[in-house]
């Protein structure tokens, strides 16, 4: 086994680049499990907004209103009415909201007439939009009663309007299975396994293909009396122990993110769709080092391939956002037909036989692609073989 | 030396008729080897003449279009796996795997013929130190210089102390040390028992080591034989240098009038006087300058070397 053994010692002398594609892999599957958000996720949570009010006007009913109303959905901070102060603590986010009644407010706004009140706020800050909503929905309602009722107190309009915003409608948010959402993660990391692993495997093969495949190594080779199905033999299980061991490398992350639902029937699916695209993906290295020529454009066969048929099948975009036309075109690559399995492994609740039988059916595209780049590099070999290295 | 105790010679290469055709172009025209057991044999011919396509073709790594090639008696084939056990081959570039130590090279190339491990282990430690390169056993070979990777490229291709070696211009871009090594270690392989074909464009080197040479040109063998034989073909004898540091066309012209003279030039400061085969030429020369009261320097009296042959026979030099 001295061509297998050689095989590895050549892995083992470019294994700094092959690492550097571990490390990316894992800092990415790290990122996604820490970063991503859920777009399911329907948590609620109440918050209140720190607002100063501060009132130049007379203390009239409708403002001590308003007050109390704003009292009962913002925090009311006390900050004395000093310019120097109020930017202070606006800058320092003590307060994100200033609310100032103008003099003569009451009085204009119980006549109808159009006056506004001031407000300082964080600029674009969500919360501003949350407080202009408040304090618009009291007046709106004061305004509406003026308007509608005449010789309206302001203590009749206050009453009216607690009442009227006193009312809660209860909100049941639709919470979908929350497992959904882990799946969906689970799905990016399996998905981004295609680049690394196809990179990894582009790289590894190719750097070992093309020192056996140099013209005077393979004359050594063809003087010797090691037969050329041995040697070829050999150098078969090479490729498939490398890509074995660096499919294993990649999904042991998986066990140690997701632990039991790796053998969970889902978990398993995404194994072993992952392992049937090792295939294709070892083929085509395969076939990729037989034509690349120099060790430059292993790293530049490695980088198209992987990234280009990853992005185009939806491995860093989601699918959704690629075109009808893109889609097509990637579906004359296996990672399509990846990224697809495990699109459908992720988003069904219950496995039917319809999910299945799109499963498998990406499973078999994979094969024959596998195949399809095996058939070709094998006619390449012995094209070249036949062309160069032969007797009559 | 290169018979067995019968006396009857034991081929160990028989090339008849080889055509090698790439295109339009004749890369071997009807050649013909024979190489017995024991021998070094000399291939010597410019670049470009065939020398490494005709390897090729005996070799099997070549496909050739006309032709028989035996080794060891028996028809030489891709899988003729039997005779490639016994050939051992160092080709003109250095092939190695990089990704290896020299150890590691040299264990890889002789565990292709040889699977016992602790046999193997001996052959190993035997090639290294037959190239000396001991010392460099660990490193990797990009740390080796030009001609310590030329040594390491020779021990891979004997370690399993092949029968026949063949040896595609192993010296070429090789330090004068160097060279001086591997022309002595493929002495030393000859006397321990392997037959030797050696391919070169160096003369010097083939003379030196070969005891049969075949000459080539544009793929044919134009002439074969011992080193004495091949100089014997030709007309021409020996070449005299005399240092002169006044000269006029007379004695040119007098030079040109005495026996055996074919040509006489002068040139930086030298005088060249070819002569034909005959005796005491340099003598009727140096008599004639002493007796004309001509001062001269240096003399050197050179006898005919392959390139001579080669010139003779094709008209051209052997490093055109």
């Amino acid at each position: 086994m001295l061509v297998y053994k050689a095989f590895f010692k050549i892995i083992q002398k470019n294994i700094l680049q092959i690492l550097i594609y571990i490390v990316i892999f894992l800092f990415f599957v790290v990122l996604i499990a820490n970063t991503y958000t859920d777009p399911t996720n329907m948590d609620f949570k109440e918050s209140k907004v720190n607002t100063v009010f501060i009132n130049h006007d007379e203390d009239s009913k409708l403002l001590e209103g308003l007050k109390e109303y704003i009292s009962q959905n913002a925090n009311l901070i006390d900050i004395p009415d000093d310019i120097q102060k109020l930017q202070d603590a606006l800058y320092f986010r003590e307060v994100e909201y200033i609310v100032k009644v103008p003099k003569g407010f009451t009085e204009a706004f119980m006549k109808g007439e159009e006056i506004r009140i001031e407000k300082t706020i964080v600029p674009d800050s969500a919360s501003s939009v949350y407080m202009d909503n408040l304090i618009n929905k009291y007046l709106n309602t004061a305004r509406l009663y003026i308007s509608s009722i005449e010789n309206l107190s302001q203590q009749q309009l206050v009453n009216y309007i607690g009442e009227d915003l006193s009312h809660e409608t209860e909100v049941l948010l639709f919470n979908p299975d929350p497992e959904k959402g882990k799946n969906i993660r689970r799905m990016y990391y399996f998905n981004f396994l295609a680049y690394s692993l196809f990179a990894i495997l582009i790289l590894g093969v190719s750097a070992v293909m093309i020192v056996f495949n140099q013209p005077d190594l393979r004359k050594r080779h063809s003087c010797s009396p090691l037969k050329l199905k041995n040697m070829n033999f050999q150098m078969i299980l090479g490729n498939i122990s490398f890509a074995i061991l660096v499919w294993l490398i990649m999904i042991i992350p998986s066990f140690i993110m997701y632990g039991d639902y790796m053998f969970t029937k889902k978990g398993l699916l995404f194994l072993l769709n992952s392992i049937i695209f090792t295939l294709p993906a070892l083929s085509i290295s395969f076939l990729i080092a037989n034509i690349v020529k120099s060790k430059n454009a292993i790293s530049a066969a490695s980088n198209v391939v992987s990234l280009g048929t990853c992005f185009i099948s939806g491995v860093f975009v989601p699918r959704d956002f690629l075109g009808e036309t893109l889609l097509k075109f990637a579906s004359f690559t296996p990672t399509y037909w990846y990224v697809k399995s495990n699109h459908i492994i992720a988003n069904i609740d219950r496995l039917k036989e319809e999910d299945i039988r799109s499963i498998l059916t990406g499973i078999l595209i994979m094969l024959i692609f596998a195949l399809t780049a095996l058939a070709i590099t094998m006619v390449i070999k012995k094209k070249k073989y036949t062309g160069q290295v032969s007797g009559s | 030396m290169y018979n067995n105790i019968l006396g009857v010679f034991i081929l160990v290469i028989k090339v008849d008729n080889l055509t090698k055709r790439y295109g339009n172009l004749i890369a071997l025209d009807h050649f013909n080897l024979e190489v017995n057991q024991g021998e070094i044999f000399g291939l010597l011919g410019p670049n470009g003449s065939g020398k490494t396509t005709a390897i090729n073709c005996i070799l099997s790594l070549l496909k050739y279009d006309k032709g028989t090639v035996e080794i060891f008696n028996k028809p030489m084939a891709p899988d003729a796996y039997d005779i490639k056990k016994d050939i051992g081959l160092v080709m003109q570039n250095v092939a190695i795997f990089d990704e290896l130590t020299v150890y590691e090279n040299v264990d890889y190339f002789c565990g292709l013929y040889i699977k016992d491990r602790n046999h193997r282990r001996e052959l190993v430690e035997q090639a290294i130190d037959f190239v000396s390169i001991g010392y460099y056993k660990d490193f990797y070979p990009k740390k080796l210089s030009g001609g310590l990777l030329r040594r390491l490229n020779i021990a891979c291709g004997i370690a399993h102390q092949p029968k026949l070696i063949i040896l595609d211009e192993p010296t070429v871009a090789v330090d004068p040390q160097s060279r001086s090594n591997i022309l002595e270690g493929i002495q030393r392989l000859n006397k321990a028992g392997a037959t030797i074909l050696y391919t070169s464009h160096y003369m010097e080197e083939v003379e030196q080591i070969c005891t049969r040479i075949a000459i080539m040109d544009k793929g044919r063998i134009i002439a074969t034989g011992t080193k004495e034989q091949l100089k014997a073909m030709i007309s021409s004898g020996e070449k005299i240098r005399v240092e002169l540091f006044d000269m006029d066309d007379n004695i040119l012209q007098d030079l040109k009038k005495l026996p055996h003279i074919v040509s006489v030039e002068y040139e930086d400061n030298f005088l060249i006087v070819k002569s034909s085969r005959g005796k005491n030429n340099l003598l009727a020369v140096l008599d004639y300058l002493k007796s004309n009261n001509i001062a001269f320097g240096k003399i050197y009296s050179e006898p005919p070397t392959l390139n001579d042959v080669f010139l003779e026979i094709t008209g051209k030099e052997l490093r055109d």
